[in-house]
């Protein structure tokens, strides 16, 4: 069968067929009846200035949310450890909603199951609901663990997790020692981060408490060499095999605490199994001996930081994600640091190659004003590489509220890092703000490039501005998270994913006579 | 909102005002269930295309949703619009009254929407709040109709929330406008979403034969014209799970004779036609309807031709949410696939006996979801290919199963004699594609098997 017989049209190219189009003509005398001149004065008073101060000025709508609940990042959490179910309580809409929501993103699919509270848990109380729960999906999905975590829904009824899972233990649904890690995550309360933040500092105090291990930092023989690793909300599987690749260069044991790589890029082997890779369940107790701590998202760790440094008694260090040449060389120096280890020279080489490229490329990024969204640490490590390019961000939105970290908020530590360049004196930081301000922004005062999310899309594409997808979600292109964005050679992915856009859109507005074959 | 007994809820989803004696299955707790009510009301009413749909609810319900369904517009985008209220913790102990209030108030004033749909959640329905009175007092402040949508998701399944939104259409839409004079009547479209634009090819078709659409309910809609659904000749229930309880309701209320009927397949789609033409009662249509489909299908089975060829004998899988199992089995058995196990998770008992009367003997019903249920249909019918959700085409991926995405998120368009015809290409594609042959082969030094040799 030929290629020109199979060729179908999706609905991108059908509808611009001269039938469709008159279709379209035909249905406008259904809408809001007002001119095409009203219409058209609507639309450049969305783009004033005028209307941007009323739109930052609006208190009570969100428009365009750059963020998802807590929950959402409580599943992720989950899945970050060997044979564990992400277990839902609440109504069954959320767990269908987080399930498709990680599966667009990662394209793989996600093993996470729902107590589906109905009308008469909300009364009632949703106890029965888990404990069927527990039950059936213990039989049907054989995990080793089941990780709870609550919805807005179940924190209203205020139903009481440890008590119900004790129940479920009584009445011998599950066994007395069958581990249930669970984590209180309304959706009225935080974000994704803080969610996944609550799942992770659940599952490490569960298993750390049940064990009655003692713990003795740096003491274990073999455990006190390990270092323990956690990488947080992290929407790149690549990242996670770069910072394997970066600890093997420097020949140190480690423990990855919730790696949710394994889950999110398994081969196609004929064969779906629920659960793939994970940190292993028995290593969470151990991981207390360990040397020390790196975390590299410190915004969005900070409760799991506090207990590790806590009841640990761990030696922690906390990052945000590291991005660009210098995130980069602070996450070997503090690797370096914690375990006594020299960095190798083998990454030095590296290094080298990413900042002989980056001076290959820095013509056409200098000066460039750049928008950015995203969560506060993708953020930091983002305004890192730009002020090292010599890209200047100019609007910084992060939806996600403001967290504090030892008194240091991520907006402060923002500031103070634009602060310091001097391409960095024209940016303004928003926290709390959503994606329709952004289009203010975007309109009102121009930018040459766009980074962020797929939800980023529709305003980029009002304002004219080439967008650059980094971070969660990423809808609408295929394998961006497999790339790793962190370490040196995720600098040089996030470098040729810039400059070749910027390169792109020099060539689409070409005018002819600069259509140049070397750049 | 007032307590509903469990069987009228029950009954109510399954699209019939008389409890019946079976009700629908509901989610057994601890399993990866479908999508809640709130999904299933927005389902229906999103694609109202130029009214503004506010989510009043902490960002869990908003945030993890918005512009991901694949619905098209001809024109407006404000129903793409993530509008929520965004509750915080103290706004759970204080009551979200005043934000719900000021939020309706800004949209109407930046936005100027047609209507807002007000859309609670489960939150919202716990804390008891009157919405129904916040929307009434706003639309009296504002001028505009402000619709409260009273579907949090904890009441039950998906349909059940799409029959509360034709329900809110009911009460607060339908019979508030009239037609200009110079509107040529028709029919209305119940339960058509226009996913991947569907809902074009089917008014392409209706207009070819001089049958004019009324209101579409709501693929691509605009508020106006569904206020005016009440003068339309005659009802078409395309999706009936979820929305047959309105036409019903329209008919008593208002006259109108409805049908139910699918545009999949060329068979399906001749029928819808000729019902509508016969319940119009225009002779002359009936003509023109018959000349067209006649013509349509003369022109399909010739170009399927090729493509029956390959597809003959072909085994299917199928499993859709939204899609009614039924007609897209007649679809397939026009191209001589055989389906050999389908999902009847989300059927109505006459959707059951639609199936049977369609299928063989052999054929393996599959009551309820999880992924391994329908591999191993896959695997134990020997199918060739598996037609779902998009849920369930990465287990298929990992499964190295061919795929083709049926529910709301897919980028073609099945409808009508054209839709069959891109059907027809999709499932060739799939089923030749190179990936699957060099995924069945190891690696070549593994000396098991043959070498991959393409
Ligand atoms: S189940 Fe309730 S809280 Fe969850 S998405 Fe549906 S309406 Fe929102």
């Amino acid at each position: 069968m030929s290629r020109d017989e199979l060729n179908i049209k999706d609905n991108t190219s059908l509808f611009k067929e001269e039938r469709y189009v008159q279709q379209r003509e035909n249905k406008k005398q259904f809408e809001a009846p007002c001119s095409e001149q009203e219409t058209a004065e609507a639309l450049a008073y969305s783009k004033s200035a005028e209307y941007m101060e009323k739109n930052f000025n609006r208190q009570n709508v969100v428009i365009n949310p750059h963020k998802a609940c807590q929950p959402l990042g409580s599943v992720m959490a989950a899945l970050g450890f060997e044979k564990t179910l992400p277990f839902v309580h609440g109504s069954q809409g959320c767990n269908a909603y987080f399930r498709s929501h990680l599966s667009r993103h990662f394209k793989e699919p996600t093993p996470s199951v729902s107590t589906s509270m109905t009308e008469d848990a909300a009364v009632f109380g949703g106890m029965n609901n888990l404990i069927d729960g527990l039950e059936n999906s213990v039989a049907l999905y054989k995990p080793e663990m089941v990780a709870i975590c609550t919805t807005c829904m179940a924190e209203v009824i205020g139903d009481d997790l440890n008590s119900f899972i004790g129940n479920a233990r009584i009445k011998g649904v599950i066994s007395e020692e069958y581990p249930v890690a669970y984590c209180n995550t309304p959706s009225f309360v935080g974000s994704h981060i803080t969610g996944y933040d609550a799942m992770i500092k659940g599952i490490l105090s569960y298993l750390y408490t049940r064990s009655g291990i003692e713990s003795k930092p740096g003491s274990g023989a073999e455990s006190g060499e390990k270092l323990n690793v956690m990488l947080g909300f992290e929407p790149y599987t690549g990242n996670f095999a770069e910072l394997r690749k970066i600890l093997g260069a420097f020949d140190t044991k480690y423990t990855i605490l919730g790696d949710h790589s394994g889950n999110y890029d398994s081969p196609a082997t004929g064969e779906y199994e629920y659960y793939y890779g994970g940190t292993k369940l028995a290593d969470v107790p151990q991981a207390a001996n360990a040397l020390a701590t790196l975390s590299l998202q410190k915004y969005t760790l900070k409760k799991t930081q506090e207990y590790i440094s806590g009841t640990w008694n761990q030696q922690l260090a906390a990052l945000s994600t590291p991005l660009g040449i210098k995130g980069t060389d602070t996450l070997l120096a503090t690797i370096s640091e914690l375990t006594g280890l020299p960095i190798p020279a083998i990454l030095t080489e590296e290094r080298g190659r990413v900042v002989d490229a980056l001076m290959d490329s820095h013509p056409y990024l200098h000066g460039k004003r750049v928008a950015l969204v995203g969560d506060p640490d993708l953020l930091i490590g983002l305004i890192g590489f730009c002020l090292e390019t010599g890209m200047e961000p100019v609007h910084i939105i992060c939806s996600n509220g403001d967290v504090d970290f030892n008194e240091v908020k991520f907006k402060d530590e923002a500031e103070a890092l634009l602060a310091a360049s001097p391409y960095g004196t024209e940016a303004t930081v928003h926290v709390g703000k959503d994606l329709w301000h952004m289009r203010s922004l975007l309109l009102n005062d121009k930018v040459d490039l766009a980074i962020g999310s797929s939800h980023l899309k529709f305003a980029a594409k009002d304002a004219e501005v080439p967008l650059v997808r980094v971070g969660f979600p990423i809808f609408d292109r295929h394998h961006m998270h497999r790339y790793p964005i962190i370490g040196y050679q995720g600098t040089l992915n996030l470098l040729s994913l810039i400059v070749n856009t910027i390169l792109q859109q020099l060539d689409d507005h070409n005018s002819g006579f600069n259509f140049e074959l070397v750049r | 909102m007032d307590p509903l007994r469990q069987d009228e809820f029950d009954s109510q989803a399954c699209g019939s005002i008389a409890p019946k004696a079976k009700p629908c299955p509901r989610p057994k707790p601890g399993e990866a269930a479908g999508g809640c009510s709130f999904d299933g009301a927005q389902i229906t009413l999103l694609p109202i295309m130029d009214a503004a749909h506010l989510v009043h609810g902490p960002i869990a319900c908003a945030g993890n949703s918005w512009e991901s369904r694949g619905t098209l517009s001809s024109g407006p985008s404000l129903s793409q619009y993530g509008f929520a209220t965004d509750l915080t913790d103290s706004d759970i102990i204080f009551g979200g009254e005043k934000k719900l209030k000021d939020s309706i108030d800004y949209i109407a004033g930046r936005f100027a929407p047609p209507a807002i749909f007000v859309y609670s959640t489960c939150v919202t329905a716990l804390i008891g709040q009157d919405m129904d009175a916040v929307c009434k007092e706003a639309a009296d402040r504002i001028g505009i109709p402000v619709i409260p949508v009273n579907s949090p998701g904890f009441v039950g399944s998906k349909n059940l929330g799409n029959r509360l939104a034709g329900d809110a259409l009911l009460q607060y839409v339908i019979g508030t406008g009239e037609p200009e004079p110079e509107t040529d009547l028709g029919v209305n479209l119940i339960g058509e979403y226009n996913i991947a634009g569907e809902m074009w090819d089917i008014e392409k078709l209706m207009n070819s034969a001089g049958i004019a659409v009324t209101s579409r309910i709501t693929g691509d809609a605009r508020y106006k014209e569904i206020t005016w659904a009440h003068r339309a000749r005659v009802n078409m229930v395309v999706c009936s799970r979820a929305l047959l309880g309105l036409a019903k309701e329209m008919e008593s209320r208002y006259g109108i004779p409805y049908f139910e009927g699918s545009f999949y397949g060329a068979k399906e789609t001749t029928y819808s036609l000729r019902q509508m033409a016969y319940l119009m009662n225009d002779r002359e249509m009936e003509r023109r309807v018959d000349r067209l489909t006649e013509r349509e299908e003369a022109r399909l089975s010739q170009e399927l031709r090729p493509y029956r060829k390959l597809l003959r004998g072909k085994r299917a899988v199928l499993y859709t949410g939204g899609v009614k199992s039924w007609s897209v089995i007649s679809a397939l058995k026009e191209l001589g696939v055989q389906v050999v196990g389908v999902g009847t998770n989300k059927s109505t008992e006459d959707d059951v006996r639609r199936i049977a009367d369609r299928v063989g003997d052999d054929t393996e019903y599959i009551p309820e979801g999880g992924a391994s249920r329908i591999i191993k249909t896959v695997r134990e019918r020997k199918a060739d290919i598996m037609i779902a959700g998009g849920r369930n085409m990465y287990v298929a991926m990992k499964e190295q199963i061919p795929f083709i995405d049926i529910n709301q998120e897919r980028h073609k368009a099945y409808a009508g004699y054209e839709g069959l015809l891109r059907l027809a290409k999709e499932l060739t594609y799939s089923l030749a594609n190179p990936i699957w042959k060099l995924a069945a082969s190891p690696a070549p030094w593994d000396k098991e098997a043959p070498p991959y040799d393409r």
